[in-house]
């Protein structure tokens, strides 16, 4: 009724990764050289979006590390809710299963606050606190 | 022999204690330097201190909340507040050390179920886990349980419901996530799963089904950003409303020399500071238990599914949060009128529990049955989350609680299992 019994299904969607060709490839870095240099020249307003959009091109490029980076940019800048959120939220939660699968405490314990602070983001957006 | 009967008899009886303890052991398991070591269990010592001193001050305001209503509407007038609950527990009843350990019990359990079943739900919302060792163990204690029973059987049920809740949510939380990366880890579920059922059956099907997210609303709610101000444009209003009822005369003999509506006014600010100092309490408690136990728990799971607190779920259906709150509290306003008349006490809408529980009901209401999913489901689920805590209302007063009752729906429905199942088959044998 409400889809019960379809998790390995999904699962299954999930697992396979889209493998991006070299023309994709090279629209994404454009976008990034792009966005960059909008950034240099951007009022501190429309930086938080730019870095947004950014963080979305190094994701889909598969450059997770600087996907993060630009992500937590934008939420520094702005606080926010959108597609930017959700992504950092499931690049933070992937880098915790990876660290919980080393056994890595550390690591471990430093992404599970940054999931905590996404959390109060959330509430904090819902709420209108700026 | 003497000193292990002094630490036994003084020492480990005291619920402080026995918290900061736990505590000190989840710093020690994660290798933590002897300075974090001491400074963390002393935070925690400190942190069930401020909590119990909160603790009075709302008992102090619902003390008299509790008269003034009676003299007021001729009925009890019951604040939905699990905090008041909890704070109460721990101190007024002696409950503290026994719910401390059955909150490291629920952790275990929790731990145990997910390593070894195909659950591999890992519950991370702290003070959620906090409210079910609560209701465990005042409900265990109320069914006749003692020491080591109580905890087992409090860590077993609170441990079932940490891993039951996320994966019974999960098949709506994949579709509205997208994902099967993440659950959902709030003690509100039953709740949720009612309003989907209801959207399902009442709201708007197949094409015709229309998302409240294809509407523009206004997408904040301005007047809810702080927590401790929209507790208390709630409460001042009731408490003064209340007193006016109750009359200058009988107001007078409570407030002394003071105006009567003006007492009332600064009761329903106690009120609020009494939750407000709880819950940083709660927070110093927590602080240093949760990650150290979080992480221990990840570890020993490694392929869990992490169950997150409601506010996950938020940016992915924001209107859908909006209408929910609004339409749990209409439910829950006419719960509160409706419910008296069935003999049960009078529940007073909770500000809180209809932001965080409402606004996560609406977006299942809104997925299974769109707009009018949503509004029918948000309605019914405000009646529903007031029915049930009215039910322990007898119970929670035959245990000397004054004048409060729990919120989150699971914790409730744990605690009738203990008082309509677990009760009678152990007062049979």
């Amino acid at each position: 009724m409400f889809g019960f019994g379809k998790k390995k299904e999904k699962a299954e969607q999930k697992t396979a990764t889209i493998e991006l060709s070299p023309e994709q490839k090279a629209e994404l870095n454009q976008v990034i050289a792009l966005k960059q240099q909008e950034l240099a020249q951007a009022e501190e307003s429309l930086q938080a979006v730019l870095y947004e959009e950014l963080g979305l091109a190094y994701e889909e490029l598969g450059e997770t590390d600087q996907a993060v980076s630009a992500l937590e940019k934008s939420l520094q800048l702005k606080k926010s809710a959108g597609r930017g959120y959700k992504t950092l939220l499931k690049l933070y939660n992937q880098k915790r299963a990876a660290a919980a699968k080393a056994n890595d405490g550390q690591t471990l314990q430093y992404y599970l606050e940054k999931i905590d602070q996404m959390m109060q983001i959330s509430k904090d957006v819902t709420r209108g606190i700026k | 022999m003497g000193v292990i009967n002094f630490i036994i008899q003084n020492i480990l009886t005291q619920a402080s204690i026995t918290i900061a303890l736990i505590a000190m052991l989840g710093l020690v398991l994660q290798k933590k330097s002897v300075g974090q070591v001491i400074s963390g269990t002393l935070k925690t010592l400190l942190g069930f201190q401020v909590l119990s001193a909160g603790s009075s001050i709302i008992v102090g305001s619902l003390t008299y909340f509790g008269k003034i209503f009676k003299e007021g509407f001729h009925m009890q007038g019951i604040i939905p507040s699990i905090e008041a609950i909890n704070g109460q527990a721990m101190n007024e009843l002696g409950l503290g050390r026994d719910i401390a350990l059955t909150f490291l019990a629920i952790f275990i359990f929790n731990i145990l179920i997910a390593r070894f079943t195909k659950w591999k739900y890992i519950f991370l919302t702290g003070q959620a886990i906090l409210w079910m060792a609560t209701m465990t163990t005042v409900f265990g204690y109320f069914s006749g349980l003692r020491g080591i029973a109580l905890i087992l059987v409090g860590g077993f049920v609170g441990g079932v419901f940490a891993v039951a809740m996320p994966a019974i949510a999960q098949p709506f939380v994949r579709k509205i996530t997208g994902s099967n990366d993440i659950a959902l880890g709030h003690f509100c579920t039953i709740g949720y799963i009612f309003e989907a059922g209801v959207g399902y059956l009442f709201g708007e099907k197949g094409e015709k089904k229309k998302s409240i997210e294809d509407i523009k609303l206004p997408t904040q709610l301005e007047f809810l950003q702080d927590t401790y101000l929209s507790v208390m444009v709630v409460m001042v209003p009731l408490y003064i409303i209340t007193a006016a009822f109750a009359g200058a005369k009988f107001g007078a003999t409570l407030s002394g020399g003071t105006n009567y509506l003006m007492y009332a006014f600064l009761q329903a600010i106690q009120f609020v500071v009494g939750v407000y100092v709880l819950l940083s309490g709660v927070r110093m408690l927590l602080g240093e238990i949760v990650p150290a136990f979080r992480g221990i728990a990840m570890r020993l799971v490694p392929d869990s599914i992490p169950a997150l607190d409601c506010p996950v779920l938020f940016p992915y259906s924001p209107n859908a949060v909006i209408l929910g709150f609004i339409t749990t509290t209409i439910g829950s306003v006419l719960a509160m009128f409706i419910l008296p008349q069935f003999g049960l006490a009078m529940i007073l809408p909770g500000m809180l529990t209809n932001f965080f529980a409402g606004g996560t009901a609406g977006i299942f209401g809104n997925l299974t049955g769109g707009r009018r999913g949503a509004i029918i489901g948000g309605i019914l689920h405000g009646f529903f989350i007031t029915l049930l805590p009215a039910l322990l209302v007898t119970i929670f007063n035959s245990m000397g609680f004054v004048n409060a009752t729990a919120t989150d729906v699971d914790t409730v429905t744990a605690a009738l299992i203990y008082a309509w199942l677990l009760s009678p088959i152990l007062k049979a044998f």
